[in-house]
């Protein structure tokens, strides 16, 4: 008699979670109950153009307004490969109804403090030619770039949702990052990262993803050569529909800043069947080398 | 939450040889053995895929190759020792922060993440943020450049999780003792979950360039049960620019 109930009570079991699975399937959603972004996307628009931007020079071009960085059809350095991609939707037109850029302060001047911003000015003349190695930009060395990439580089990403997490995966240079949806807490301070440590929670279809424990070395652009070790961000990723995720983050970073600010962007969808290649960088790199010569056997 | 009650005491009443093969593994929604997770292998062979004996700065260790021998053909076996000999600058890996190619980023001392989805399987290594996307049930992609991890195509055989790999340049080696193959190498994973904490990791070498015949290693892979475990960043080849060019620029 237990038996059978016991038996009865998984019969049971089993029929609801059927149930649940296609309740699941007709909303949208994954057995685990996050609305379901994956797939693998193209981003577009978070470029922190500020309104008096330093003199770079490692980039001159960004002034000029035909260099690639500023093309209306927002397309990059290698459009061809993806061109039948999240590109084709990346048009003045799609870019028109997004908004994008530097939301807040919406006259677009950064909130620096002004020794920070000489500072920061001051480093931009120092890395071309760089200085020492801690002026050569982070993309250059090959390690991880951290959250931001803050160009619009056309490098795909693809985004899995395991059961309590959200993966994105950067096609540049095999970066990725696990954002989890069930630890409340950061990492202890004294554990530092380029990608930093996310914490995620989803608000109807909006992930939330707040990131702390950074290094103090990741740019977020080539303008904004570093952030500090105090960075704290907070990332909205707004499902708009299948082939839409709108993205806004906000940089709080109170060493370099007197209040935060925030820039927003999107991602698009890239074609169905789009597999990425493998982006390797250390292996082939010669720039260090380049720049700085061969250094002298030990 | 009854329901739930239930079931867990059903399967507790059983003896353990009366349940089935894998009855209590951790599963996905999909039913497959669920491998998300951090693991990590727990031997030598990232030193040396074959028994050894301690050095100074070599842990002792049984090989993991199946009846110890890899099989050179005679000039490989040549180049093998060469490797060996300048193993300390010439490792691909330890020495030059390159990316270790498979198997040997699954065994390295560092830990590994698996992210399990049902049409797409990554893996992502702490070393160097090495990363495997591992696509299910496609084809190997045709007409790509040869590539340091290898393109990695996944498939269910029952509950073991088979991934065929090909597509490899002949950069990399297996281990610090100079191991090697060539862009022929054909690597075929298989990760069978023995129980919720351990796998069983198989990977057959087939390399006709390089090798007189198939052979095989295997180990087990252990799951990272350390509290609030994650996976952290081990960026190698900035270190090793820390390193190499802190007088820079050379005057």
């Amino acid at each position: 008699m237990r038996l059978l109930n016991r038996l009865n009570a998984v019969a049971a079991l089993i029929v609801l979670v059927f149930a649940a699975s296609i309740l699941s399937a007709q909303s949208g959603k994954l057995p685990d109950g996050q609305p379901n972004m994956q797939g693998m996307y193209t981003r577009a628009g978070v470029k922190g153009l500020e309104a008096e931007p330093p003199f770079n020079p490692i980039d001159p071009g960004e002034k000029n307004p035909l260099s690639v960085s500023n093309r209306e059809d927002g397309l990059g350095p290698y459009p061809r490969i993806f061109g039948q991609g999240g590109n084709v939707l990346r048009g003045a037109q799609q870019r028109a109804q997004r908004r994008t850029g530097i939301v807040f302060p919406e006259n677009k001047k950064l909130p620096w403090r002004p020794e920070e911003d000489a500072k920061r000015r001051q480093f931009l003349l120092d890395m071309n030619p760089a200085k020492d190695l801690r002026h050569i930009e982070l993309n250059s060395r090959c390690a991880l770039p951290g959250l931001f990439e803050g160009e619009d580089g056309n490098n795909p990403y693809t985004i899995l949702q395991p059961a309590g997490k959200v993966v994105i995966i950067y096609d540049y240079n095999h970066t990725s990052r696990l954002i989890d949806l069930n630890r409340r807490e950061h990492l202890d301070k004294n554990i530092r990262l380029f990608m930093g440590d996310s914490l995620g929670h989803w608000e109807g279809n909006t992930l939330v993803v707040d990131t702390t424990n950074f290094n103090g070395r990741v740019a977020y652009s080539r303008e904004i050569p570093y952030l500090s070790e105090d960075l704290h961000t907070i990332e909205r990723f707004t499902i708009v529909d299948e082939n839409t995720i709108d993205y806004e983050v906000t940089i709080d970073d109170p060493k370099l800043f007197t209040g935060p600010w925030k820039v927003a962007g999107y991602f698009t969808k890239a074609a169905k069947g789009v597999e990425s290649l493998e982006f390797a960088c250390a292996e082939g790199s010669q720039t260090l080398q380049n720049i700085f010569g061969i250094p002298p056997t030990h | 939450m009854a329901f739930a009650a239930g079931f867990v005491v059903w399967f507790a009443g059983i003896p353990a040889q009366a349940q089935p093969a894998g009855a209590n593994l951790p599963r996905a929604a999909e039913g497959k053995p669920n491998f998300n997770g951090i693991w990590q292998a727990l031997n030598t062979a990232s030193w040396d895929i074959q028994d050894h004996t301690g050095q100074l700065g070599v842990p002792p260790g049984q090989g993991v190759v199946e009846g110890n021998e890899v099989p050179y053909q005679p000039q490989a076996l040549a180049k093998k020792q060469e490797n060996f000999a300048k193993r300390l600058t010439a490792d691909p890996t330890e020495a030059n922060c390159f990316l270790p190619g498979v198997p040997r980023a699954t065994y390295m001392p560092y830990p590994f993440e698996i992210v399990q989805t049902p049409d797409s399987i990554v893996i992502r290594y702490e070393f160097a943020h090495a990363l495997r996307m591992i696509p299910m049930n496609s084809k190997h992609a045709d007409g790509i450049p040869p590539s340091w991890m290898g393109d990695s195509r996944g498939r269910w055989e029952g509950d073991t999780l088979v991934v065929d790999v090909t597509n490899f340049n002949d950069q990399t080696w297996f281990d610090r003792a100079g191991n090697f193959h060539s862009d022929a190498l054909h690597v075929v994973e298989r990760y069978t979950m023995m129980n919720p904490d351990h796998i069983l990791y198989e990977a057959t070498i087939e390399d006709p360039k390089v090798f007189t015949r198939p052979w095989k290693m295997s180990m087990p892979l252990y799951r990272r049960v350390d509290k609030n475990v994650k996976l952290l960043e081990y960026e190698c080849i900035f270190y090793l620019q820390e390193e190499r060019y802190k007088n820079a620029p050379f005057k």
